[in-house]
């Protein structure tokens, strides 16, 4: 086993890891590296073990064997928050926004891990934590404007569009100011305008914020466009790695996704 | 109408985060506070004793409780016993010639460490298993003061409160009694709400609607259960000991019993879970209902000659409160402050019904 690269240009590095549930290998010796900038997709039929990836990385799961690097750091054993505390924010494939909150303080709460949220400064908010809070909605507010929010602000999260609130909880996640974003299928379920408009904040967020991005996405016309680089998985393993249009056009990759006839077909037609 | 929201602009963060970023509420709160304040001189002293003092304790209890039920989400049956730990200590630390200013802050210290104990234990299960351990600690507590002549002095003894000062005012005759819990009131309710406007109220209320979602923006979950939990029978504490200085005026462990418990949590989720304001009027309906349909039922009676049976005559108040309690909760789910939120909404946007929030 190589050891993960220490160069602080990688900033996610995962080696050969395992996860089982019980009897079923759901990750079967995954390796990646993800380079600092870079738009990293991650690919593969329903099943295949995408979102295991992410809970692993995010600490979730906890992988039976192999590690994962972040920063060249292991936090293979780490807890989720710890994991968030090291730079990583992450959005939910169902949403995970908090019902009965308003926008604002959705987006404010991904600000969580640079506030100080103890109980005193409540106690003594005028002299403790107005002047913190007010710089932390300062952010959240740039955040809003960023991600063209400002008329949905005060409203509970859960009465606004599927679509916005997709746009919501990827502000939530942007306000922590992540090193490493992970998106678990932002643009599911939803139509050509909407994903444009994703696609565009994606960039944005690299090219504004200095963000790495771990993209899921089963938009092929949005992995090809966006990303950098990809890793195809099928059933927990990894069946092709590299630029996004080679390794969709990797014939085990169109097996995976259109069975073995319409594969031999596509190379007829190919041909 | 009165609400009216039309032409109110904030053009900084803090007044848009102000507690009551509408003028007519502040009006109506100073108009409360100032009522408050001058309640010994403007109502009769049996009101002041009978009814305003407990009134003010209890809301202190349920907003305590509120902190850990509405803002972390996490049910708790044993607040009676956190107060009795509360009380206790103060008790005895004053009897010992410890400043009251100490024993008050020492009674919320005791009572957070001994319930974060049976917290941590609790805090491995969730909803009806919290629901039992809880009311597990209720009995402990319950059985540990009353079997300690330590603590207790005896199964059926009662302790005398000595004399005390606070910040060196004597308490002692209604007034300063009165505006002794009225000014811990203050304190609370002014934390209750900060609580909801700051990181640490935005925290509990992440735990509470998603653990897994809070973990991931980098919420420590159990670490903010456990906080819920600290703070809040911190407050138990410091109210328990208010309780028994200016209130009860003696201690004795029939005070705190599963009775006391339920009697606040039902002040929390008549009144509202979470809401500040609700806890102040779910005190209101569990501590007065029962007295005022006592006296309704008894002048219908008398007034209109109607022969009752004197059990009957007992009963059909606690019937009546029992289902007022339902009406209110079937007529609003999310309490009386819900009710009052939704004339707010009507008269903000009043002549018009619909109108964003």
């Amino acid at each position: 086993m190589a050891p993960p690269p220490q160069s602080d240009e990688i900033v996610l590095a995962c080696r050969d890891v395992e996860l089982a549930f019980g009897g079923l290998r759901a990750l079967k010796g995954l390796g990646f590296d993800i380079a600092r900038g870079e738009i990293f997709g991650l690919v593969g039929p329903n099943g295949s073990g995408k979102t295991s990836m992410v809970n692993v990385v995010t600490g979730f799961y906890r992988a039976q064997s192999g590690t994962v690097h972040l920063f060249g750091e292991d936090v293979t054993r780490l807890k989720p928050h710890r994991i968030a505390g090291r730079g990583v924010a992450r959005t939910f494939q169902n949403l995970a926004l908090f019902r009965g909150m308003t926008v604002l303080d959705n987006i404010l709460l991904g600000r969580h891990v640079h506030m100080r949220a103890g109980a005193l400064p409540s106690l003594f908010y005028w002299v403790w934590a107005l002047r913190h809070e007010v710089a932390h909605r300062r952010a959240v507010e740039e955040l809003i404007d960023f991600m063209q929010l400002q008329d949905i602000r005060d409203e509970p999260v859960e009465v606004i569009p599927l679509g916005l609130q997709k746009r919501v909880e990827l502000a939530r996640a942007l306000a922590a100011d992540p090193r490493l974003l992970i998106l678990d299928e932002p643009m599911a379920g939803m139509n050509q305008e909407e994903k444009e408009y994703i696609a565009r904040f994606i960039l944005d967020a690299r090219e504004e914020r200095n963000t790495t991005v771990l993209l899921i996405e089963h938009h092929m016309d949005v992995v090809t466009s966006i990303c950098d680089r990809v890793m195809v998985l099928s059933y927990g393993e990894s069946i092709a790695q590299g630029r996004p249009a080679e390794a969709i056009a990797d014939p085990r990759v169109v097996k995976a996704y259109l069975g073995e006839r319409a594969a031999a077909r596509h190379k007829g037609v190919a041909a | 109408m009165l609400y009216r929201r039309a032409g109110i602009r904030h053009t900084s963060y803090p007044k848009e985060r102000q507690l009551w970023p509408l003028p007519f509420d502040r009006y109506l709160v100073t108009a409360v506070a100032l009522f408050l304040l001058a309640a010994p001189f403007l109502v009769d002293r049996l009101y002041l004793v009978a009814y305003l003092l407990p009134w003010i304790i209890w809301s202190m209890a349920a907003l305590g409780l509120n902190l850990l039920m509405g803002g972390a989400g996490q049910i708790h049956l044993a607040y009676g016993a956190v107060m009795a730990i509360g009380a206790y200590t103060s008790v005895h630390l004053v009897r010992a010639g410890v400043p009251f200013e100490f024993a008050l802050v020492a009674a919320g210290l005791m009572s957070a460490a001994i319930g974060m104990i049976f917290g941590v234990a609790a805090l491995r299960v969730k909803a009806l298993y919290l629901a039992m351990s809880t009311l597990a600690m209720q009995y402990i507590v319950d059985f540990v003061i009353s079997h300690s002549p330590a603590i207790s002095g005896g199964t059926q003894a009662t302790i005398q409160v000595p004399p005390v000062s606070f910040l060196g005012i004597a308490l002692e005759g209604d007034l300063p009694m009165y505006y002794f819990a009225l000014a811990v009131c203050v304190v609370v309710t002014l934390f209750m709400l900060n609580v909801q406007r700051t990181a640490f109220g935005r925290a509990l209320a992440a735990v509470r609607e998603k653990d897994y979602a809070a973990e991931v923006i980098g919420v420590d979950t159990f670490k903010y259960k456990l906080l819920a939990f600290w703070t809040s029978s911190f407050i138990g504490g410091v109210v328990g000991a208010v309780l028994v200085v200016s209130y009860l005026r003696s201690v004795s462990p029939d005070q705190f019993h599963i009775e006391l418990s339920v009697q606040i949590v039902a002040m929390v989720i008549v009144g509202g879970l979470g809401s500040v304001l609700g806890s102040f009027f779910g005190a209101a309906l569990i501590l007065f209902t029962p007295i005022v349909l006592n006296n309704l039922v008894g002048a219908l009676a008398s007034g209109l000659g109607i022969a009752m049976s004197a059990d009957l005559r007992a009963h059909i108040p606690l019937m009546l409160y029992g289902a007022m309690i339902v009406g209110f909760l079937v007529l609003e789910p999310l309490g009386l402050a819900k009710i009052y939120d939704n004339v707010r909404n009507y008269f903000l946007v009043w002549p018009f019904r619909h109108a964003r929030r």
